[in-house]
């Protein structure tokens, strides 16, 4: 098959790629919004000093990490609706599980940046005489933040290629696309090639942004700051 | 002269005086403090001396509850520490009052430990504005005030890691200070500077950070203690083994581990043993 045949059924089938891909990124963008913010209070609460809050975040942080996303998924979107009694789309299953997932790892992510806060730093918090909370949200989580950059951005670039799998309950995302490519063209080599190398991309970009940005942090106030002047 | 942490310091600070009765701190079965008396007079400023090790640096700790103790009695004004924890008038504090008897209590750290994500101005108007809750406008003035009396004005917008160790120090009195602390406590304010910035480091304290509190110091430096203590206390293994006015204890120490201390470290001071290198500008 020659070139001019293949970026001719690219063109063909723009529309159902195009929507592919838009459908993978907004997933992957609700998805990790949602897990963001789960994430840090599953973090808190395995810090927390009560056991009643840790044992349950602690189970909810270990069960995202530990069960396989295609578990997960088929989990949200086949057995909630008989545990909750609450039936989600395809597209709401989806996002929930890949945040699930995300979450958990994130939690991991956090509470390890929080604690490698030096213990000096909260001694002399205390000493000004802050209070725990006070000196979680004004001094250690500002700083735990930025160690935390790295991680968060990984875990995005896990989270994008997770997304492939949400396939599986006809999520219209890049991958259903090629399957439906795929049995109407009878191309499987070509297309699922074809396929393969758009991921490839736009990870790559992804990360190559990724790098850049962290490349371009230590330019700004406090990143600027951890550079030696003279 | 009632000492309530609980109230607003005044203008000019008074400080709270310091007594310790039988103060003992185990961490784990190493038993750091032995029954620990001293008394450290309202005003007064009292250096503590001895080799590391021997539980100068817990004992202050201990005096602003950054450790707890196992048995014995500490009194800071009107509060008092024991293995309850702290407690006013028969009442046992909560954390939140804890917290509010440590704006009372000053302390500088050997590790300098300011905030690296906050400029020198953030580091310093942190706690006024957000624990004290002093108008913003007013700390950035005090602050620049402050910062100006130890040459440091300058440097009031850049970061922690901008400056040398012994700037960074220098901030790290100012903001103890801007809290108008009762007490000061000093843990070893300059083992983690170069000799060379030393000076600077104990000109501040000995200039601005001892007037009106009641200070205590650890420090190596014996020179300087001599210049500013009113009282000198050697401690070895968790006990205190001497203590008196400076002339006392430095020039007739009156016990034998006093004496072996101060012909180890006095006759060979510190700074000279950690200074030769070669062709240093």
């Amino acid at each position: 098959m020659s070139l001019t045949r293949l970026s001719q059924l690219v063109w063909d089938y723009r529309d159902l790629l195009l929507t592919g891909i838009w459908v993978t990124i907004q997933l992957t963008v609700v998805a990790m919004l949602i897990a963001l913010v789960v994430g840090l209070l599953a973090c808190f609460g395995s810090l927390s000093r009560s056991r009643l809050i840790r044992a349950p975040a602690i189970l909810f942080v270990e069960f995202c990490r530990n069960t396989p996303i295609l578990v997960q998924l088929v989990w949200v979107h086949f057995a909630w609706p008989e545990i909750f009694g609450v039936k989600f789309t395809a597209w709401t299953s989806a996002a929930i599980a890949l945040a699930l997932q995300s979450s958990g790892y994130l939690a991991e992510e956090f509470r390890a940046g929080i604690e490698s806060i030096e213990k000096g730093q909260i001694e002399a918090s205390q000493s000004l005489g802050m209070t725990y909370t006070r000196l979680m949200y004004r001094i250690v989580v500002p700083q735990a933040f930025i160690r935390m950059i790295p991680g968060i951005l990984n875990q995005f670039v896990t989270c994008f290629k997770s997304t492939s799998i949400v396939s599986i309950i006809a999520v219209p995302d890049l991958m259903y696309q090629a399957g439906l490519i795929v049995s109407a063209t009878f191309l499987p080599m070509q297309i699922y090639t074809l396929i393969a190398i758009m991921y490839f991309l736009m990870v790559l970009a992804v990360s190559l942004g990724v790098r850049q940005l962290t490349r371009l942090l230590p330019n700004f106030g406090y990143f600027h700051a951890r550079r030696p002047t003279d | 002269m009632p000492d309530d942490p609980r109230i607003e310091a005044p203008a000019t600070v008074v400080g709270a005086s310091i007594r310790l009765e039988a103060v003992v701190k185990r961490f784990g079965k190493l038993e750091v403090l032995s029954a620990i008396d001293l008394d450290v007079p309202s005003g007064s400023t009292v250096a503590i001396i001895g080799p590391s090790g021997s539980g100068k640096s817990t004992l202050v700790r201990c005096v602003n509850h950054l450790e707890p103790i196992q048995n014995g009695l500490i009194t800071v004004g009107d509060t008092l520490i024991s293995a309850r924890g702290l407690e006013v008038a028969g009442r046992i504090l909560g954390h939140r009052d804890v917290a509010r008897f440590r704006t009372q209590v000053g302390m500088v750290f050997q590790q300098f430990n300011l905030f690296p994500h906050l400029t020198v101005m953030g580091n310093i108007i942190e706690a006024p504005v957000g624990v004290l809750r002093q108008p913003r406008k007013e700390a950035i003035e005090r602050g620049m005030d402050l910062l100006d009396k130890v040459n440091l004005a300058e440097k009031a917008r850049v970061y922690p890691a901008q400056l040398s160790g012994g700037q960074q120090q220098r901030v790290a009195i100012v903001r103890a200070l801007m809290m108008q602390p009762r007490i000061m406590l000093f843990d070893e304010p300059t083992s983690a500077l170069d000799p060379e910035l030393i000076g600077e480091v104990l000109k501040v304290i000995a200039e601005l950070a001892l007037r009106g509190h009641t200070n205590v110091i650890v420090t190596h430096e014996l020179a300087f203690a001599r210049e500013v203590a009113d009282k000198i206390v050697f401690m070895d293994g968790g006990k205190v083994v001497e203590e008196g006015i400076p002339a006392e204890v430095l020039d007739h120490p009156q016990m034998e581990r006093t004496r072996t201390f101060l012909g180890r470290i006095g006759e060979a001071p510190a700074r000279q043993t950690s200074q030769p290198k070669e062709g240093a500008p």
